[in-house]
Formats: C-alpha cells, sequence, structure tokens
C-alpha cells in the first residue's frame, strides 16, 4: 500500500481528467464555473506534486521510476498547468462548446508527462509520449474558426506522427541489438557497445521523437505554424510545460549512454549549433508575436542541448535549470500576450504598442521576460546560461560556447523590438487602457519576482537541480 | 594583496542607497515629478558622500584592498559577494558619485515620463557602482550587463537625433562586448581549476599558462574594449552620445566608457598579466589609432555633440595608451586621464545640454554669440574645452602629461602622434568655442535665459572638482600609486 503513494501525483491528475470527462458529458456547467473548478484543480494538483517531491521508489515492475529527478518535473509540470489555467478566464480562441473537453486534454496531457517524466522503460516512454502528443493534437484543433486550427493540427500531427514512427524504429533497433527495454539496463549496456553503428543509428532515431517535441532541427518546421494557429492558451501550454517534459527525458536518454560516444556528442554538438542559429535567423524577420516566440524556443532548445551534450551532472542540472527558467520565462511572454489579445486573436508585435500606458505592470513583466530569455543579468535566464556554458567550459567546449553566446546577440536584436514596441511605439488609434484583473497584477508581480529571483538568489534551484541529476548518473 | 576587512559596510551602503532610491522611485505616484526628483537628489547626495569619504578615508600606506566586505553567495558555484576598494577602484567611486548626483541635478528640468526616467538611471548608475567595487567576477559581469541595458531605453525614448538607431546600435555593440567577456571569464574560471570567480584567488601567480593568459587576455581587451571606445570598435560610441538626453550623455561619456577601461584594467590585466605584456603593443597601436582618429574626425563635426563624441573617442585613446605601457606612471596617468575626462566630459554635455534646451540646436553654424546672452553658460562650456585640451592647473593636464611622459619611454613613436594630434584637437575645440561662444550675435538666440543658480550647482560642482584636482594632483597620483606600484613590481 505505501508504495502507491508515491504514485499520488498521477493518480491526481487521472482523477481530474476523469471529473473533466464528465463534466463535458453533463453539458450544463456555465464556462466561469469550469474555469473556476479548473483553477482550484490546478492549484491542488501543484500541492499534490510538491508533497511528494521527496518520494522515491519504482512501480509497475520497475518500469516506471519515481525520483528526485521526475518528481521536480512533475512540480514544473503542474505549475505549467496551473499558470496555463490562470490564462483561461477569457477561453474566445476556443468555442464554448469545447471548453471542457479543453480542460480534459490539458489535463490529460500533463498526466501523460508526468507519467514519459517517471519512465524508465522504452515501452512506457512510447507510451507516455504518444498520449500527451495525441492530447495537444486534438487542442491544436480545437481553434475556433475552423480552417486555420485543422490545417496546422494536420501538420503537427503529420510530422509528429513520422517522428514517433522514426523513433518505434529506433527502440527496435536497441533493443535488437542489445536485448534490454528497461533504461537501468540499457544504462549497464550502452556504454560498452556505444561504438557500435547499430546502437549509435538507434539512439539517434530514438531521439527523433523527442527532438520533435523540443522542436530541434531538422524537427522544428511545426513550432511557428502551431504556435500561430493554436489558441494562445494551448500555444502557452506547448510553449511552457511539453517543453519542460521534452527536456526531462531527453536529459534521460542522453544520460543513459553515460557520455561514451564521440559520435553521439558530434550529433549533438552539430543540432545544437543549427538549431540555435535557424531559430534566431527566423526570430529576426517575424511580425507575429506567436511565430516569433516559436522561433526562441527553437533557438531555446539548441541552448538546452548545450547543456544536455556537456554529458556531466553539472550538464544535467545546468538543463533542470534551463527548464523552469524557460517555464517562467515563456508564461510570462504569454501571459502579456493573452491579456493584450483579449479576445482570443493572434497578436502583431506591434499591436503592443503604448503598453507601457495601458498596463504598465504587463509591460515591465514582459520586459524582464524578454530580457531573462536574451540572457541579460540579473534574470533567471541569464543564471541558466551561466550553468550551460560553464558546463560546456568544463567539457573543453569553448567554440560552442563563443557560437551560443553570438547568437544570445542576435536574438538581443529582435526581443529589443519587442521591447521597442511596448515601451516606444505609440498606438495608431488612442486604446482605452487594459482591463487587467488584481489577480493577473498579482500573478505579474510574482513572475517578476520570481525571475529576479533566479537572478539573484538561485542558490535552493540550483542544489535542487544538482541533486536531481544525480539521481541520472 | 594586503586586505582589510570593513567595519562598516559602506560599500554596500552605496548600492543600497541606489537600490533604494529605485525602489521609492517605483512606489511614487507618476504625477509627483518633484517627489521623484527630490529622493533621485537625496540619494544620489549620498552615494556622493560616501564615496567622498572612503576616498579620503581610505590608508594609503597600507595599500591594498580596504573596506572588504566578503559574504558566500553561491557557494556551489564559488561565487560570493565580495566587495572591495583599492587605489584604482576609488577614483572611480569617487568619479561615478559626482557625474551621478550632478546629472541628476542637470535634469531638474525633466517633464516627460520623469518617473520611468529616475528609476532606469538609478538601475545603471548601481551596476556602475557594483562594477567599480566588485572583486568577484561573476558580479563584475552581472553589474556590467545591468549598467548596460537601461541604456537602451533611455535613449531611444528620451533621446534626439536618430535616437532608435543609435540605441539599438549601442545596445548591440555594448551585448556583443560582454558576448565575448562572459566566455572568457568562465574559460578564466574552469582553466583555473580553483571552482571560484573570487578574483582576488584566481590573481594568485602562476594560476593560469602564458597561452591561457593571451587568449582570455584578447578576449577580455575586445569585449570590454568595445566599451571603452578602443577604435575600430567605437562607431556606436559618437552616435549614441548625441542621441542620448543630456544626463544620460554625461553618465554615459563620463562613467560608463569608464568602465570599459576599467574592466580591461581590473579583469583582463589583473587577471592575464602576461597576456597584457603579450598583447601591449596591439593595444598601444590601436589606442594612437584612435587617438588620431578621434582628433580628424572630430575637426570635420558640424554637431556640437558629435564635437564632443569624437574627441571622447580621443580621450580614451590617451587611457589605452597609458594602459598599453605596462608601467607604473602609464597605469598611474590612465587611471587618473579616466577620472578627469569623466568629470571633463560631464561638464562639456551638461553646458551643452543646457545650450541645447534652449536654443533647441547643437549645429555649430547655427550658433554663435552666445558669450553674450548667457554669459555662464558658455563660460562653463570654455571651462570643459580648456580642460579638453589639457591645458595646465586642469585636471587633464596631469593625465595627459602623465600618459605621455611614459609612452614617450616605451612608444616613442606613438608618443610624438599622439601629441601631434591632441594639438591639432585643440585647434578645433577653440574653433568650436569660437564659433558658439563669440562672433556676432544671433538675433533668435538674444532672449534666452543664462544659467540660473540652481541650475548651476551641478556646473560648478564639476568645474572645482576639475580645478582641485589640477591644482592637486597628487592627491588623485598618490592614491592610484597605492595600487599601481605595488601591481607592476609584483609582474613576473
Amino acid at each position: 500500500m505505501m508504495s502507491w503513494i508515491i504514485f499520488s501525483p498521477e493518480f491526481y491528475f487521472l482523477l481530474v481528467s476523469t471529473a473533466f470527462l464528465c463534466l463535458s458529458m453533463m453539458r450544463r456547467v456555465k464556462p466561469e464555473q469550469l474555469y473556476f473548478i479548473a483553477l482550484v484543480l490546478a492549484s491542488v494538483g501543484v500541492g499534490v506534486c510538491l508533497a511528494c517531491v521527496r518520494l522515491t521508489g519504482d512501480l509497475f515492475a520497475g518500469t516506471y521510476r519515481v525520483d528526485l529527478f521526475s518528481q521536480v518535473f512533475k512540480v514544473m509540470l503542474s505549475m505549467g498547468l496551473f499558470l496555463v489555467v490562470c490564462l483561461c478566464t477569457e477561453l474566445d480562441g476556443i468555442e464554448e462548446r469545447h471548453h471542457p473537453e479543453f480542460y480534459f486534454l490539458l489535463s490529460v496531457c500533463t498526466l501523460a508527462m508526468m507519467m514519459l517524466v517517471s519512465s524508465v522503460h522504452l515501452l512506457t516512454v512510447y507510451v507516455a509520449l504518444e498520449l500527451s502528443s495525441y492530447s495537444l493534437y486534438t487542442l491544436v484543433f480545437l481553434r475556433k474558426g475552423r480552417d486555420r486550427g485543422i490545417d496546422a493540427g494536420l501538420k503537427y500531427f503529420l510530422i509528429g506522427a513520422s517522428a514517433s514512427a522514426l523513433m518505434l524504429f529506433g527502440f527496435a533497433l536497441l533493443y535488437g541489438s542489445i536485448h534490454a527495454a528497461y533504461l537501468v539496463e540499457i544504462l549497464k549496456i550502452l556504454p560498452n557497445v556505444i561504438n557500435r553503428p547499430v546502437v549509435i543509428v538507434a539512439l539517434i532515431l530514438l531521439l527523433t521523437g523527442f527532438f520533435f517535441k523540443l522542436a530541434v532541427f531538422p524537427f522544428h518546421f511545426w513550432a511557428p505554424d502551431v504556435y500561430e494557429s493554436a489558441a494562445n492558451q494551448v500555444t502557452t501550454y506547448i510553449a511552457t510545460a511539453s517543453k519542460v517534459a521534452a527536456i526531462a527525458i531527453i536529459t534521460r536518454i542522453v544520460a543513459l549512454t553515460g557520455g561514451g560516444s564521440a559520435y553521439l556528442v558530434h550529433m549533438l554538438v552539430t543540432l545544437s549549433i543549427i538549431t540555435m542559429t535557424i531559430g534566431n535567423l527566423a526570430a529576426v524577420v517575424q511580425k507575429d508575436l506567436k511565430r516569433l516566440l516559436a522561433y526562441s524556443s527553437v533557438a531555446h532548445a539548441g541552448y538546452v542541448l548545450i547543456g544536455i551534450l556537456s554529458m556531466s551532472q553539472a550538464g544535467y542540472s545546468s538543463a533542470i535549470f534551463y527548464a523552469l527558467s524557460i517555464l517562467m520565462m515563456k508564461f510570462t511572454c504569454f501571459l502579456v500576450l493573452v491579456k493584450v489579445a483579449d479576445d482570443g486573436r493572434n497578436l502583431d508585435i506591434e499591436h503592443l504598442a503604448g503598453l507601457h500606458r495601458r498596463s504598465p505592470i504587463l509591460a515591465m513583466a514582459l520586459m524582464m521576460a524578454l530580457f531573462g530569455l536574451a540572457g541579460i543579468p540579473p534574470t533567471i535566464g541569464f543564471t541558466g546560461k551561466l550553468l550551460i556554458f560553464t558546463a560546456a567550459m568544463q567539457k573543453g567546449y569553448f567554440t560552442l560556447v563563443l557560437i551560443a553566446m553570438i547568437n544570445v546577440v542576435i536574438s538581443l536584436y529582435y526581443y529589443l523590438l519587442v521591447v521597442r514596441a511596448a515601451y516606444l511605439l505609440k498606438p495608431k488609434e488612442q486604446l482605452p487602457e487594459l482591463e487587467v484583473s488584481s489577480s493577473i497584477k498579482v500573478l505579474a508581480g510574482l513572475l517578476i519576482f520570481g525571475m529576479v529571483a533566479g537572478g539573484i538568489l538561485p542558490q535552493y534551484i540550483i542544489e535542487l537541480s544538482r541533486t536531481a541529476a544525480m539521481t541520472l548518473m | 594583496m594586503p586586505i582589510a576587512y570593513a567595519h562598516f559596510p559602506y560599500l554596500s551602503l552605496i548600492l543600497l542607497s541606489c537600490v533604494a532610491g529605485l525602489l521609492i522611485i517605483l512606489f511614487i505616484p507618476e504625477d509627483k515629478k518633484d517627489a521623484i526628483k527630490w529622493v533621485s537628489a537625496v540619494c544620489s547626495g549620498i552615494t556622493l558622500l560616501i564615496s567622498v569619504y572612503l576616498f579620503f578615508a581610505y590608508d594609503k600606506t597600507q595599500g591594498g584592498l580596504q573596506f572588504v566586505e566578503k559574504y558566500q553567495w553561491v557557494p556551489s558555484l564559488g561565487i560570493s559577494y565580495y566587495n572591495g576598494a583599492d587605489g584604482f577602484g576609488l577614483p572611480m567611486l569617487l568619479l561615478t558619485g559626482i557625474v551621478f548626483f550632478t546629472a541628476v541635478l542637470t535634469m531638474w528640468e525633466l517633464e516627460t515620463r520623469v518617473k520611468e526616467f529616475f528609476a532606469l538611471i538609478f538601475l545603471l548608475v548601481s551596476g556602475v557602482f557594483g562594477m567599480f567595487m566588485s572583486m568577484d567576477l561573476f558580479f563584475i559581469f552581472v553589474w556590467f550587463d545591468v549598467s548596460l541595458f537601461p541604456m537602451y531605453l533611455l535613449i531611444a525614448v528620451w533621446g534626439s537625433t536618430r535616437k532608435e538607431y543609435a540605441a539599438m546600435k549601442l545596445t548591440l555593440y555594448l551585448l556583443a562586448g560582454s558576448a565575448l567577456v562572459l566566455p572568457a571569464i568562465i574559460y578564466l574560471v574552469v582553466k583555473s581549476g580553483f571552482h571560484t570567480f573570487d578574483l582576488v584567488a584566481l590573481m594568485h601567480p602562476g594560476t593560469f599558462t602564458p597561452f591561457q593568459q593571451k587568449f582570455a587576455f584578447i578576449l577580455l581587451y575586445i569585449g570590454f574594449g568595445i566599451l571603452a571606445g578602443v577604435w575600430p570598435f567605437h562607431t556606436w560610441s559618437p552616435t549614441g552620445h548625441v542621441a542620448a538626453p543630456t544626463a544620460v550623455s554625461m553618465i554615459h561619456a563620463g562613467v560608463l566608457m569608464k568602465i570599459g577601461a576599467f574592466g580591461v584594467l581590473r579583469v583582463g590585466i589583473f587577471l592575464c598579466p602576461e597576456g597584457w605584456q603579450y598583447w601591449a603593443h596591439l593595444m598601444a597601436l590601436l589606442a594612437v589609432i584612435g587617438i588620431v582618429y578621434g582628433v580628424f574626425v572630430g575637426l570635420s563635426q558640424t554637431d556640437l555633440k558629435f564635437v564632443i563624441g569624437y574627441s571622447s573617442v580621443s580621450h580614451m585613446g590617451i587611457v589605452g595608451l597609458g594602459l598599453a605601457t605596462v608601467t607604473v606612471e602609464g597605469l598611474n596617468g590612465a587611471v587618473f586621464q579616466m577620472f578627469a575626462h569623466g568629470v571633463m566630459t560631464a561638464l562639456f554635455f551638461s553646458s551643452v545640454g543646457y545650450i541645447y534646451d534652449r536654443t533647441h540646436t547643437k549645429s555649430i553654424a547655427e550658433l554663435g554669440g552666445l558669450s553674450r546672452t548667457m554669459p555662464v553658460a558658455s563660460g562653463y562650456l570654455i571651462v570643459a574645452a580648456l580642460t579638453g585640451i589639457g591645458v595646465p592647473c586642469l585636471a587633464s593636464f596631469w593625465a595627459e602629461l602623465t600618459v605621455f611622459i611614459s609612452s614617450f619611454k616605451v612608444y616613442p613613436l606613438y608618443g610624438i602622434l599622439a601629441v601631434c594630434a591632441l594639438v591639432v584637437s585643440a585647434l578645433f575645440i577653440l574653433r568650436v568655442v569660437q564659433r558658439t561662444c563669440y562672433g556676432p550675435e544671433k538675433e533668435r538666440f538674444a532672449h534666452l535665459e543664462d544659467v540660473s543658480f540652481k541650475l548651476g550647482i551641478p556646473r560648478m560642482i564639476l568645474v572645482s572638482v576639475i580645478v582641485i584636482f589640477g591644482l592637486f594632483p597628487d592627491v588623485m597620483l598618490n592614491m592610484i600609486q597605492t595600487a599601481s606600484i605595488p601591481f607592476i613590481s609584483g609582474l613576473p
């Protein structure tokens, strides 16, 4: 009986999704009530995950591992869900009759991602990944004004399906060559056989599925279209929680190799450089804010890979830290986006004009988040980059760090364009002050505080992520 | 290096009053403009008082680092909150205090978006103070960046003349500099094997191999040098100076460019002395090109602020030349020149700013005869110009003299070139003064008011600082020597 307590976060979110499934069949709940229910359930979910953060153990015949690494990510995922639900007061991008399904799919997706970060068997990994992907495909389809959602949803689905097919092929190859499906066993065998071509191919194929999730080149093509076409809240979820889960699983898989293979490192270095450069260069010319953030997500995937490919405890812990910082910074950007585009429309950068007059706190939050994304101290984004670069430098990747820093300067250009829109541009017609509820103001204030605190006093989070990374080794 | 811990956290108090000023301003309603200005004046006044006190309380016979505060910050990364002041840092702290206080007073007439302006100025200056007092590489970098990014908004919102272009160019250039500094810092920290960002610990001789020093030094030199206006990375600086509002030009040319030179000194030269000696000739060459180039481009400018902007490039070249000599006199002169140029250029921008606010033009051709309508304002302009060309008994004279003497010993050719360029600069600056202050009186400027006593206070402070250090250069040189002599004698 005791051993089942460690499963309580997943169990809780299973209950939550069942509840929303029932509500979707009742069809008699008002959107405000739904929002309220979701908010309460999601906040309790954060509490449950926090309470379980120090638990450890194995479940389901060793296919499911609960350790500090997975629990830290579960806290981040539940926070991601909670934050996204906070934005759902005006869920105008999705038709009202689909609201229960929206919450249902969100909670299922969160559940699936929680299972993903705990999976230590190839099959559970696959099942969890597909479950989360299918919920996301459907969420993208839900956008009001059918054509748009369907177009992007199909693109997402097709690329996703091919990536997962490749990944499944990789699983098969890996299992066929080393006869092990438990990650623990793979961890023992893999460093010895890592230089066999078939193992390398298997690992590369296997990683494609996760690269798709993280939007790493060459699987990044879906990102801008999906970000643009999905409802703003769904995009927020994809940009925050789903990225966090992808970072977690890639870290876990790469940690399996024990840092033995030069081929794998070379491939990751190449992918990381291409990914961040493409992401940053493409972002420079974007007009739509969501597309810009999509390309910036691609660029950040490249930075995270630097930490992961360092294949050391410092590297993995920097990736964990960076996941948290992405969650906070990206969410803050989307918070502003959702509130400015109050009728659920897409937002051009120039529509931010005059934001500093319309809502000073949102403008400030946006500026802090963008400077954080650009890695300027004293924000959490800077600390994340410092950790990543230090880890890479310890492995002697000086050129890689230098290229990343050049990328950071490029990225600063387009982040500054957004800041310029919010602080300098004058709106074409006189716009009224934004109606921002006091709870959103508090949330924005907390996010600003959190981002600065993560830059100034990161000690506790760094320690936590180091201990979490230790469980991977 | 002897280290004396502080009995009272003076250095943190400087930072604290900056941060307190920032927070208080953020909570004052926007329409209470006078309250905001008074808070700014009081908080910046406190920083000035503390920095003056520290300058005179420093024990010169003991030397080394004093007023030290050190606390663990992120032990797992080896980061500590480590502040200290030595003979190099104290003149810079004093300079920052003076320029900050006078810049706040200079902007007393500001009416648009007052709250945001002063909040950003406070943010910027806390970065500057932090940079000058920090002895931990992590904090040095953090303060360095904190002092850079408010510049974008400060120029783009309150500036003039192609302000958005200038702001973007400046920010990208400076952040490109920091993109070289950060890898170099991490490289040094990782290669040392000490697992610490503590500058004093890393300074231990033999920590880095000659190759590591050469490699890191050139990155640090270019990275910080961009901010110091080293030719050919200076192009952001004149456009930035011209576009910025008066107080920002003052802080920017007066203090911010010094951060760059100070970074080269504090991080580059301190940690990589062998790299410094290896690259010294290149530094001298770039510095002299900067001096000559600044003067000749300055000759052809028609905009008053561009003239000062290019003369800044030239004057910062003198700092670079001093650093490149690898001698005690060179370091003394370089640091003194940083101080003197800071005060001088602040006075220059503040008097030009006053004239521009009244006449709404910075074009030299349109101005003229100002000494009759605005005798006091043009008086300040003339003092600044005379300091700029190095007239004896004003602070710059001693600084430039020290640098030139040391450079004649080490690089005779460069020394001659630099002195010749300075003579030409005297010519063109005097020409500018003659065109703007003398000549026929212009009808349209006849009704303009002269500097009132209240608005004159900041300019008077700057003039008196220039004169005091011109008459008693020993006060400054003795201070700098407490750091430069032990450092040079400790070189391998």
